[in-house]
């Protein structure tokens, strides 16, 4: 296979063609959803009318992006079971979601009409500068999520139809934003669904494949072990407090994702989250089976000789798909993890549209007209702006892309998480907390890129930002305690103790 | 807020506290001269192990009953992932001759099957089987709606010409 772009060129009539009607499909969906946005909550929120099902297959969609299929299997295939931890804590993120999130903020959407998560924490504090700072926090993060994704869309679409990356990032931007500004999250979340059911079935069977070309686990465990002796030790070849970061900030960093946070805002009754956690566990683990066994599987054929070492591990899921699945299979991951990086940018468009039209002018005591207008506006802008940086930035992207979500968890999980669930939080707490996240993040990440300085082996960076956030948030929040029950409002209470 | 309840939140907040300075001390063991040593790895896992349940924990208590029957689910929970990661630390590295476990190298299977999977049928079908009596009671639904309707009542008053 002739490498092309990050990619092996992928082109092939069937290929070629499932990828066609796979983009029909959302097309499709698209039109019929924009016909249902009508206001500002539909744009948003969806209006607050999601089943649970909808809601769980498209959270699912949302919450893997297009690096479970090609990123994460490289990772494992570059650096073993150490890249295990970050999808480990899936059985757990879910739960601690609906426990510590997903309830008070549905109430609080219904109480007080919210649609943001920078809403969610204004209205806790009773404090428009802590939603701006929120506000602010998500808008530097989904900057670099957008241009990465961007990026990554450009890379696929390129390997399907031999467009050229730069063609690549404004065709995947052009079918995107065409949902996006027509039927805002909500043609999202349909088209979420579309694209969660069949990533779900794909990787399933590209999992089965695994197995079956490998002999079983064992027959991949045999393989492996006498070639590359640590490659399935329990941290890979990563140090313990390495593996041991992602799976910290991968675990408590999740509660302060707003894709899929903003997200509880949307369930049409709250009582369906009865079911939620258990569906949402089932359909990641689905998904994530071709992280885990496409990593580990093409490591045993290389082991064994069956196939040359990859130039790039990027290469891993192309290079197994291409040479032992059949083509329509491989077709349906390949569109799926372009639909997964469009899914993903629609989802940070949207955030960040909110941010624009909603929260910064709430932060700055204003408000915007018409909301769902300026959010069509937004939306246009922000996504011609991420897809400029992708194809100009170069190595930046990377850059960017790197702390996207460390920069979630530091700035938002104390303020929002703690702060949900504990009347002694404080304004001065949260506002600390975001900031420190927000600095820590920011300025050892450019350090490090620069070379400037870099932590030792095995901290990461967005490790220890939360850890400091959610240090400063105590602490501060302690010092400042005798302001904590004013900060309060009877209804917020309420919901909290509810 | 019951004395009970007020206690376990107090316990729930003070553990990811001390977890967390457990993890940033993990942290800033590495930034020592001689290389991470053997117990910030230990460190690291008590503390994530110790962050999570206690977060899960004040998500999930009442105000007026604590964690009532959840208290053995998190319990289990906390064990599991206590025992899994202890077992990863303290079983040795047997490098190819490591014995397989359900088609796994032993530590590799207790990372994957005992942290990785096994947690799902625990924590995820706990919530679910005690959501009407723990997490959402009807009663405390209403109480919520009622605040609504009178919070929107009063926003459609100020929007009034």
């Amino acid at each position: 296979m002739k490498p092309h772009g990050m990619l092996p060129h992928l082109a092939s009539p069937t290929i070629v063609a499932v990828a066609l009607l796979y983009f029909a499909g959302v097309v499709a969906i698209s039109i019929w959803s924009a016909r249902r946005t009508r206001t500002a909550q539909d744009f948003f929120v969806a209006g607050h009318g999601i089943g649970l099902v909808a809601l769980t297959v498209a959270s699912v969609s949302t919450s893997v992006s297009g690096f479970a299929f090609i990123g994460g299997p490289g990772l494992v295939y570059s650096i073993g079971l150490g890249a295990i931890y970050i999808v480990l804590p899936a059985s757990l993120t879910n739960v601690l979601g609906a426990w510590v999130l997903a309830k008070r903020m549905r109430l609080l959407g219904e109480v007080r009409g919210l649609m943001t998560v920078p809403d969610a924490i204004g209205a806790r504090y009773r404090s428009r500068g802590a939603q701006g700072v929120a506000g602010v926090a998500i808008l530097i993060a989904i900057v670099g999520y957008m241009a990465t994704n961007c990026l990554a869309m450009g890379y696929v679409i390129d390997a399907i139809f031999g467009t050229g990356i730069g063609w690549g990032i404004w065709t995947g931007m052009g079918i995107t934003l065409a949902y996006s500004v027509a039927g805002g999250i909500l043609a999202g979340i349909y088209n979420d669904v579309f694209q969660g059911m069949l990533m779900a079935l794909a990787s399933a069977l590209v999992f089965g494949y695994v197995l079956s070309v490998n002999g079983g686990m064992s027959g991949i465990s045999h393989a492996i072990m006498p070639a590359f002796p640590k490659f399935l030790g329990p941290w890979g070849t990563m140090t313990p407090i390495a593996a041991l970061s992602f799976f910290f900030v991968f675990s408590m960093g999740s509660l302060g994702q707003p894709q899929g946070v903003h997200k509880y805002y949307m369930l049409k009754d709250p009582r369906q989250l009865k079911w939620y956690p258990l569906l949402k566990t089932v359909g990641l683990i689905l998904v994530l089976l071709l992280f885990f066994g496409v990593g580990v599987g093409v490591k045993a054929l290389v082991a064994s000789g069956r196939m040359a070492p990859l130039a790039s591990p990027d290469a891993a899921t192309p290079s197994f798909l291409l040479g032992f699945t059949p083509v329509v299979l491989a077709a349906l991951v390949f569109s799926g993890v372009a639909a997964a990086t469009m899914s993903a940018i629609n989802s940070f468009i949207n955030i960040g549209a909110a941010v624009v039209t909603h929260d910064i002018p709430v932060a700055l005591g204003r408000k915007v007209g018409n909301e769902l207008y300026w959010g069509r506006v937004s939306t246009l802008v922000i996504a011609v702006i991420a897809a400029f940086v992708a194809q100009y930035s170069g190595t930046m992207v990377a850059f960017l892309g790197v702390f996207g979500w460390g920069l979630f968890g530091s700035t938002l999980v104390p303020a929002l998480a703690f702060g949900l669930n504990w009347e002694g939080a404080t304004r001065q707490g949260a506002i600390g907390s975001m900031i420190t996240g927000l600095l820590v993040t920011l300025v050892f990440e450019t350090l490090a890129f620069f070379k400037v300085y870099s932590f030792p082996a095995g901290i990461a960076i967005s490790g220890l930002s939360l850890v400091l956030s959610i240090l400063v948030f105590f602490a501060a929040s302690w010092l400042t305690r005798a302001s904590a029950a004013g900060q309060l409002d009877a209804d917020v209470r309420i919901v909290m103790e509810s | 807020m019951s004395v009970g309840s007020s206690a376990t939140k107090r316990l729930a907040l003070a553990t990811i506290v001390i977890s967390t300075l457990a993890i940033g001390a993990a942290y800033a063991s590495a930034f020592g001269r001689g290389g991470v040593p053997a117990w910030a790895g230990w460190m690291f896992a008590a503390g994530v192990t110790g962050a999570l349940v206690a977060t899960l924990a004040l998500g999930a208590m009442r105000r007026d009953r604590g964690l009532g029957r959840l208290v053995g689910p998190f319990a289990l929970m906390t064990a599991m992932l206590g025992a899994g990661f202890v077992a990863v630390f303290a079983l040795p590295d047997s490098g190819a001759a490591e014995p397989l476990l359900l088609g796994l190298p032993r530590r590799a299977a207790i990372v994957l099957y005992g942290i990785g999977l096994l947690p799902t049928l625990v924590l995820p079908v706990a919530y679910a089987l005690t959501f009407d009596d723990q997490t959402l009671r009807p009663e405390d639904l209403e109480r919520v709606l009622e605040t609504a309707r009178a919070a929107r009542a009063a926003r459609d008053d100020e929007a009034a010409p």
